[in-house]
């Protein structure tokens, strides 16, 4: 079964060839993108965007799979969830294929994605986490937008258990670089300076790391970052030329040309707040393992391609007998490639969309 | 295509590149992460041949190396967060990205205007780029995106004859250490312009401080009540303005509360908005969180106009960004500004009221 995905919820546009749960291509847009944005740094949302890079993406991802559009079996496309402008320009694309080529369509939930990434085969038909799925497991989504504990009883069948009340773990990477004033996206940044950081210096409170259930708060551990902070800057402002700037309104810090922290203060401090993170995912997951009694474990999301917080995950189940699927670092941030995996299984079990024509963006959709 | 090698043999090496930067050619050069590939970025023909090199590996930017800050200045408007970064991190493996002044050849800055600027820990580019005295284009000599160049042979053996012919000196520093290609940071968003169209001045200004987390919600709740007994027949725009943690999430809680919303409203941030589909009183709740957008018109690429054609509650975060733009937009909609600052760990002011 040929699989052509597409997937433009976010900032990328995506497009991915797959032959079964194998993948022949995978293209991401800032692949097409030449030089003329910032390598995706700067925020590429806008439909315009999707719009004009969804052809170019398509036309590679088939070239590059060698295959043409009349040997596709099935389109499948992310219907949520997203930013709603942004996933209409997908849905409208292959609404366009589906009719033009009269292929069956497979409407795909982006979590979902996410969830099968690890499992993904390359084209000779190996798994690239080298790990099959052994269900029931726990799956760990955690991204820029979204961080959950998923129960996997088999492939379509799953149950959210717990979710980020607030902000996902990915957006507290970066609202902690931005408060540590080192630029943005703060994820491979904090990561990048925690190397030589001192994971025990500053001591921050784990939100939520004793609640008995399986949800996170990175907002409360965003914000204990800046009350660290602020105590650190207080015990030093008199050293800073007797100019006091408040750091009470923050915007005062931000507008200001000083630097209040040394630069070992700040690898320690990335390296503090990374290790916290770590500490509450592993915690809360290492938990819903015991709770379920699973035996194998996943992971999935862009955050999955830190470093620091692979090895602890590892390193928790190490022992154990539990396996854990990890994505390849490709297939961690957004892609299409895991779009296709998850319509390979839905149309091995023929869901597919009655009426394409019908199909509507639901930009919330998640678990149930 | 001549090779040199840098042992034993730095001023030729240096000389020579030097030679073939001034006549437009293409360099390879050895840094602290890869090897790089080098022209006189401001240089537009050197530039275009680059381009026509680097056609089949098309998903990085074009930054260039310098010696020192001085030298970025003349090219580049350093906000505090580059400051900061320079002083701390460069030289080094990162790539900093801030305002471009203009002053490379067309195909460097981005198309909004932003160049990223290197300064590599490697004794050879500092001596280079400084006696050269212009910057010269960093993006590294990849092949393909698989394969970061960390010797001659690597670039040589995954190069077509016609991209051979296109290099004119390769300087050869042997097998280099294999560390990652550089961290691009992106200071831009931070740019005081870019953060503010304009403060925004509250009138009938209401202040009230709030004790916890509880309360702000509370408060949001209630805000989100009256709103509702109003009964207007337009679209509502709730415009936060406050720095990280003051809460604007929590607030946002009690107003999805107040409309009826069973879902956990989570943070839009990375996805920019989130829209919730409503019974009674509004079509909609949307909760945007704008500090992403590079420009305040950006907002209409978002959806806004959309979002304006019915009764809708829409909550903006970061609403600084786009000042203007709403000012224009307060006859289509009913719009409150909230301000939310920190007073103390647990305690927030909250200012709210209609525009100036």
């Amino acid at each position: 079964m040929k699989i052509l995905a597409i997937e433009t919820s976010c900032d990328d546009t995506c497009a991915a060839v797959l032959n079964n749960d194998r993948v022949l291509s995978s293209v991401v847009s800032t692949q097409i993108s030449f030089h003329k944005k910032f390598g995706g740094v700067v925020p590429n949302i806008a439909k315009e965007k999707h719009k004009e890079f969804i052809d170019p993406c398509v036309a590679k991802a088939l070239k590059q799979a060698g295959v043409a559009m009349k040997d596709i079996d099935v389109l499948a496309v992310t219907y949520g969830p997203g930013l709603a402008v942004a996933l209409e320009v997908g849905i409208a694309k292959i609404k366009e294929l589906a009719k033009e080529y009269n292929k069956p369509v497979i409407a795909v939930n982006h979590l979902e994605g996410h969830l099968l990434s690890p499992f993904l085969k390359n084209s000779e038909g190996r798994i690239y986490s080298n790990i099959k799925p052994k269900f029931p497991f726990i799956s760990l989504i955690i991204s820029g937008g979204h961080t959950e504990l998923v129960l996997v009883e088999a492939i379509g069948k799953y149950k959210l258990i717990g979710q980020t009340l607030d902000d996902a773990a990915g957006e507290a990477f970066d609202k902690v670089a931005r408060l540590l004033k080192l630029g943005y996206p703060g994820g491979p940044l904090i990561s990048k300076v925690a190397e030589t950081g001192d994971r025990k210096r500053y001591d921050l409170v784990r939100p939520m790391i004793r609640s008995k259930d399986f949800n996170f708060s990175f907002s409360g551990l965003k914000t204990a970052c800046l009350l660290s902070l602020r105590k650190i800057y207080a015990s030093k402002s008199a050293k800073h030329d007797g100019e006091i700037i408040s750091f009470s309104t923050t915007s005062d810090y931000f507008d200001s040309t000083k630097m209040f922290f040394t630069k070992k203060e700040i690898s320690d401090f990335a390296a503090s707040f990374q290790e916290a993170v770590a500490d509450v995912l592993v915690t809360k997951l290492a938990r819903a393992v015991a709770k379920y009694n699973v035996k194998h474990v996943s992971i999935g999301g862009g955050v999955c391609a830190n470093l620091h917080i692979r090895k602890r995950i590892r390193q928790q189940f190490e022992k154990t007998g539990i396996d854990v699927a990890m994505p390849k670092t490709r297939f961690c941030t957004d892609n299409a490639g895991m779009i296709g995996i998850v319509a390979y299984h839905k149309a091995k079990r023929c869901e597919f969309l009655k009426d394409v024509m019908k199909l509507d963006r639901d930009p919330i959709l998640n678990f149930k | 295509m001549q090779i040199l090698k840098l042992k034993g043999n730095k001023a030729k090496a240096i000389s020579t590149a030097i030679k073939t930067l001034k006549e437009g050619g293409i360099i390879i050069y050895p840094t602290e992460t890869c090897y790089g590939l080098g022209v006189d970025a401001t240089n537009g023909e050197a530039v275009n041949k680059l381009i026509s090199y680097k056609t089949f590996r098309d998903d990085k930017p074009i930054s260039v190396a310098v010696t020192d800050r001085k030298m970025a200045e003349k090219y580049v408007t350093l906000n505090s967060t580059a400051k900061n970064l320079y002083k701390e991190y460069l030289p080094g493996p990162f790539t900093i990205v801030s305002k471009g002044r203009g002053k490379v050849a067309k195909g460097v800055e981005s198309n909004t205007g932003t160049l990223g600027i290197r300064i590599p820990k490697y004794d050879f580019m500092l001596k280079l780029t400084k006696v050269f005295g212009k910057p010269i284009t960093a993006t590294s000599a990849n092949v393909s995106y698989k394969k970061t160049p960390y010797s001659v042979k690597d670039i040589l053996t995954h190069t077509t004859k016609k991209q051979q012919a296109l290099i004119d000196l390769i300087i050869d520093a042997g097998t280099l250490p294999k560390n990652d290609p550089s961290t691009v940071i992106d200071t831009t968003l931070d740019d005081v312009n870019i953060l503010r169209q304009g403060s925004i001045v509250i009138r009938h200004k209401h202040k009230v401080i709030t004790h916890s987390e509880e309360e702000t919600r509370g408060f949001g709740e209630k805000l989100v009540e009256n709103l509702i007994a109003k009964k207007l027949n337009k679209p509502i725009i709730i415009a936060f303005q406050g720095e990280l943690g003051t809460g604007k999430t929590q607030m946002s809680k009690g107003m999805a509360k107040a409309l009826g919303i069973k879902q956990e409203i989570t943070s839009p941030t990375y996805i920019i908005a989130r829209e919730y589909k409503l019974k009674k009183n509004f079509a909609k709740f949307v909760h945007m969180d704008i500090y992403k957008l590079m420009e305040g018109k950006e907002i209409w690429d978002v959806g806004l106009a959309e979002m304006l054609k019915e009764k809708n509650l829409i909550v903006i975060e970061w609403a600084e960004k786009i000042s203007q733009i709403l000012k224009e937009q307060s006859k289509k909609a009913f719009i409150v500004w909230i301000n939310m600052y920190h007073k103390s760990e647990s305690e927030r002011i909250i200012e709210y009221g209609e525009f100036e």
